[in-house]
């Protein structure tokens, strides 16, 4: 029996080690700072052992029953911890109160575990055989514990399932103890259903973890997900709550479904109304189609030409009920032609010409997408204006990343173009920017489609006014070889968010 | 049940294998552009067949590397065409040859360009020609794009390739030391390309020590400024600064202006450049022609190409200077000629390997590597989305001689090269193995002239340069550094020479 006595000791060491290790990974991931989360879970569960030690000498009867009932408490709870603290975090407002909870308990539980292991087989050994065995597996368990964990576990197995695979242990545990000890166990039946039925609930506990942290998610995301997709360019989210929808691009914020109209009137009808009988338009980026259903309230226009990266973006916006009724099946006209292209080698090759051009590109966060706003680009780009043409591009917030908005003003300004900044309220995104840039002189227009419901004429000159606190700056212009705009934006919105 | 103890170990191991042995894609690829064994039959005066025809041109250009193809550029551009080029490789381009796969056109040796300064006037002139200069802006497309260049260093990166992070007082002083020194001699005017054009006798003492004997008399014992120093010397020169002339050296840090922008590259490289001369000059490039004999004669010289007696007036030999003593007859032996070897590789890669969090730059360098790193022909691409790519390696082998390191060229198959590079990479990428599905490697054993001490002013090389002969010399080894500017440059004199002369005497 002794060997078998001794893999329990370390099976049940490796479980503590686990279930420290999960709670303090949860809490870096979840709350960040992860020296401090470590040391105050470690720090809170050995102390927590402690007190499980000195609580063991009150257990005086009945050592290898309480010892089952022990694993069955903590295979519950250890194995359960993981997903119980995702839920706390989602659902919650007390995440660090459960977590510390939890520590504690389960400290209190592994702490009583060796004291009681030690009496139980203390009359079967010597008492330095004892302290030599138990420690020397306890300490085993724990370098097992502690390499799998990162190496298998969470890579594999993820944080959910490796806390449920360790309870799984814990009550396997139990339900062997009931088999080796049966000679001096009373009521080993109603441990053995006991242990059985822990083992059923983390078994489907692990068959279902997906599920666990699919709800997680979708609270964290704070609205319910419609839809998550991971195409082969982005990660794609749609959240609805009540009537409000909400697109994520690789967790940007795209638009608000409650606010959109603002930022899309906003783009095109300043530059669009402006154009003298405009007929054929470009969109670049904005497969959502939302600027397209603008566009669309031209009616003399013939031909809007879409180029998205994406045709997983623009096939959801073409298809899913939800989108084609924001955008008005702008992407089914048959005014529009969609193209799915990387937007720079498209706009170098074609060799048409618009009268209205729209540049809608998500900001500028990387090196890649910052190419699309440099003075190469914008120098391509106006090679397709038309005589009378126009040419819009979204340019960040004028407000949270003041630098960037006069960066990209400053460089339409180098690629030889007359620039004319505007900016808008967009409550889910703030103050929100854009420039027109033209090869001639801009007039606001005088008249607008009917039924708008944010841009009127009479309120278009205010929109070309910049209070003090978005005033111009002089900038440098964003080019290839130099790429100022990337550490611009990400300096902006690091000030903003501190 | 009971499972014996050798059973158990037997299958517990057999878990571990299985656990250790993670799924490599299978790489292919091979040894590409040998030109070994040609050089081995000049070397070894291997008979050629007799010619069997003549063809007369009033000027032969032999080697159609950067230095031949800027002679025909020149010859071309002042209205005269009755030129050959003749190659020995089945690609013309040198020192600036490319490779292009489905992927990406890609360099199989230089790869950029330095921004030219107001002395490399016949580089600006072809950069206007080529609309990469255009009312004295750079245009923005074949300026390399940020990010450039990034070094691994104590398992992090960093911007640029001078060590900058981790730096005690101690280095950041000889740094600084060696910046105020190199700003000294920057002003002096002698450090230009072309270097023709500033070398005097003022500093010629610098040719006469190593340019590490000279960082030593200036106090630099920093092992981090040292690393630096001979990473610049492995890079221009394929040489250590214990084999580099300090003369050269300190060109390599004075020779160019420290505010300016670029450099100039291409998704193939200096191929870029080759492709457009070609569009130019393409119709006079025989490829594949190697010449085997030259034999001066009163009115010119006889050039023999395969089966072929190319009768001129004037020859321009743009092929490398050492091959001269091989194929010129009664030509006398060349002394001051070093040449550098290297290997390059270009690796496709199906997918981007771990970097660490770190955006791809250009230009990747790993401190402490014994190669020079590896370059990504997909940077300057304008495409948002880049999945594939190609990566080109370089490596100059600048520990032990020349001779040595043209011999392990020789010896070691292409497993060995493939296995060197892949656990080079692995320091940093370490799922490169899972990302590569090609490596081609290409051998140069004479890939580049180094400028050993006493080279920069050596006699020969001088009077090679001013020979009044029909027979001159063009490559850019005779500037003793071998670089784009100095083979244009000594290309573009040797054609302007054979232009006054022509039209002199006719």
């Amino acid at each position: 029996m002794g060997i078998l006595l001794f893999i329990s000791v370390l099976l049940v060491a490796a479980c503590g080690l686990i279930y420290e290790l999960v709670a303090g990974t949860l809490a870096s991931y979840l709350v960040g700072d992860s020296v401090f989360q470590f040391s105050t879970i470690i720090g809170t569960y050995l102390f927590a052992m402690g007190i499980g030690s000195a609580l063991s000498r009150y257990l005086n009867r009945g050592l290898v029953y309480r010892f089952v009932w022990i694993e069955l408490l903590l295979g519950v709870i250890g194995g359960f911890s993981s997903a119980l603290l995702m839920m706390a975090f989602a659902f919650t407002q007390g995440f660090e109160l459960i977590l510390y909870a939890l520590v504690m308990v389960m400290g209190v539980l592994v702490g009583l575990e060796i004291p009681l292991l030690m009496r139980i087989v203390r009359d079967r050994y010597e008492f330095r055989d004892v302290i030599a065995h138990v420690l020397t597996f306890d300490y085993l368990g724990a370098l097992g514990a502690s390499l799998l964990f990162p190496i298998l576990l969470v890579p594999r197995l993820g944080l959910v399932r490796s806390a449920m695979l360790f309870g799984l242990v814990n009550a396997g545990v139990a339900l062997w103890t009931t088999y080796l000890f049966r000679a001096e166990l009373s009521g080993t039946r109603t441990l053995r259903v006991a242990c059985l039925v822990v083992l059923c609930a983390l078994g489907v506990g692990m068959a279902d973890a997906r599920r666990i942290t699919a709800t997680a998610e979708d609270n964290i995301y704070a609205d319910d997900i419609i839809l998550a997709r991971d195409t082969r360019y982005q990660h794609v989210v749609l959240t609805r709550f009540k009537d409000d929808l909400r697109l994520f691009l690789n967790s940007h914020l795209q638009f608000s479904s409650r606010d959109e109209y603002r930022y899309h009137e906003a783009l095109i009808h300043p530059g669009l109304a402006a154009v003298p009988a405009p007929r054929r338009v470009l969109v670049l980026g904005g497969g959502d189609g939302l600027a397209v259903r603008e566009i669309l309230k031209y009616p003399q226009i013939e031909s809007i030409t879409l180029v998205d990266l994406d045709p997983e973006m623009t096939k959801l916006f073409s298809t899913h009920p939800m989108l084609t009724k924001l955008n008005d099946q702008a992407l089914l006209s048959p005014r529009v032609h969609t193209t799915n292209a990387d937007a720079f080698p498209w706009v170098d090759s074609s060799t048409e010409s618009f009268d209205f051009i729209v540049i809608d590109f998500p900001d500028p966060t990387n090196y890649s997408l910052g190419k699309l706003y440099t003075t190469a680009f914008y120098r391509a780009a106006a090679r397709h204006l038309s005589a009378q043409g126009l040419m819009v591009v979204q340019s960040t917030s004028p407000m949270f990343a003041r630098d960037s908005f006069w960066c990209i003003a400053e460089t339409l300004k180098q690629a030889g173009l007359e620039t004319h900044p505007y900016h808008v309220y967009v409550p889910s995104f703030g103050e929100w920017g854009f420039v027109l840039a033209s090869t001639r002189e801009y007039t606001p227009p005088v008249s607008l489609p009917s039924g708008l419901r944010f841009i009127n004429v009479e309120g278009l000159s205010a929109l070309f006014q910049f209070p003090p606190d978005m005033a111009p700056l002089a900038m440098p212009p964003n080019q290839l070889n130099s790429q100022v705009l990337v550490r611009m934006y990400e300096n902006d919105w690091k000030d903003v968010s501190h | 049940m009971k499972v014996g103890r050798r059973k158990f170990l037997r299958a517990g191991s057999a878990a571990l294998v299985g656990l250790a042995l993670k799924t490599d894609r299978p790489i292919t690829g091979s040894f590409v552009n040998d030109s070994l064994q040609m050089g081995h039959l000049l070397r070894d005066r291997a008979a050629f067949p007799p010619a069997r025809r003549i063809e007369k041109f009033p000027v032969v250009i032999v080697g159609g590397g950067i230095a031949g193809l800027s002679a025909a550029w020149r010859l071309h551009k002042r209205g005269f065409t009755d030129f050959v080029v003749l190659e020995m490789n089945p690609q013309a381009g040198g020192n600036a040859r490319w490779g292009e796969n489905e992927i990406t056109a890609y360099p199989w040796a230089a790869h950029y360009v330095p921004v030219p300064g107001p002395k490399a006037a016949y580089v600006r002139e072809l950069f206007e020609d080529l609309g990469v200069l255009k009312n004295g802006q750079w245009e923005e497309r074949n300026l390399c794009f940020a990010p450039q260049e990034r070094l691994f260093l104590y398992g992090r990166w960093q911007d640029g390739l001078e060590p900058a992070i981790g730096l005690t007082q101690k280095d950041r002083d000889q740094f600084q030391h060696l910046e105020e020194l190199f700003a000294k001699f920057r002003a002096s005017g002698e450090f230009t390309i072309p270097l023709e054009l500033g070398r005097s006798s003022q500093y010629e003492d610098l040719d006469r020590l190593s340019f590490a004997d000279w960082l030593q008399q200036q106090g630099c014992d920093s092992r981090l400024v040292n690393w630096y120093m001979n990473y610049a010397c492995r890079d221009d020169y394929g040489a250590l600064a214990k084999d580099t002339s300090a003369w050269a050296g300190v060109h390599y840090f004075c020779s160019r202006e420290t505010e300016e922008k670029g450099p100039l590259t291409w998704p193939e490289g200096n191929g870029w450049i080759t492709r457009r001369l070609l569009e130019r000059v393409g119709e006079n490039v025989r490829i594949s022609q190697m010449v085997h004999r030259i034999a001066e004669t009163k009115r010119g010289a006889s050039v023999f190409a395969g089966d072929t007696e190319f009768q001129s007036e004037f020859v321009i030999f743009a092929a490398p200077t050492f091959l001269a003593p091989y194929l010129v007859e009664g030509f006398p032996r060349l002394r001051d000629f070093t040449y550098s070897s290297w290997l390059t590789a270009n690796l496709t890669l199906e997918r981007l390997p771990d970097s660490r969090g770190a955006e791809p730059t250009w230009d990747t360098v790993f401190l402490d590597s014994p190669t020079l790193g590896y370059v990504d022909a997909t940077h300057q691409s304008l495409r948002t989305h880049i999945e594939r790519t190609v990566w080109t390696f370089y490596w100059a082998l600048a520990d032990g001689t020349p001779a040595q390191n043209r011999q392990l060229l020789l010896d070691k198959d292409w497993n060995y090269w493939k296995e060197a590079i892949l656990h080079d990479l692995e320091r940093v990428h370490s799922d490169v193995r899972q990302c590569v599905s090609r490596i081609d490697v290409m051998r140069m054993g004479h890939a580049m002239i180094r400028p050993a001490v006493g080279s920069v002013f050596s006699a020969e090389r001088r009077r090679l340069t001013s020979r009044h002969t029909r027979l001159l010399f063009a490559n850019s080894d005779l500037s003793s550094i071998s670089i784009f500017e100095e083979a244009q440059y000594h290309g573009v004199l040797a054609a302007q020479t054979v232009l006054d002369n022509l039209h002199g005497h006719r």
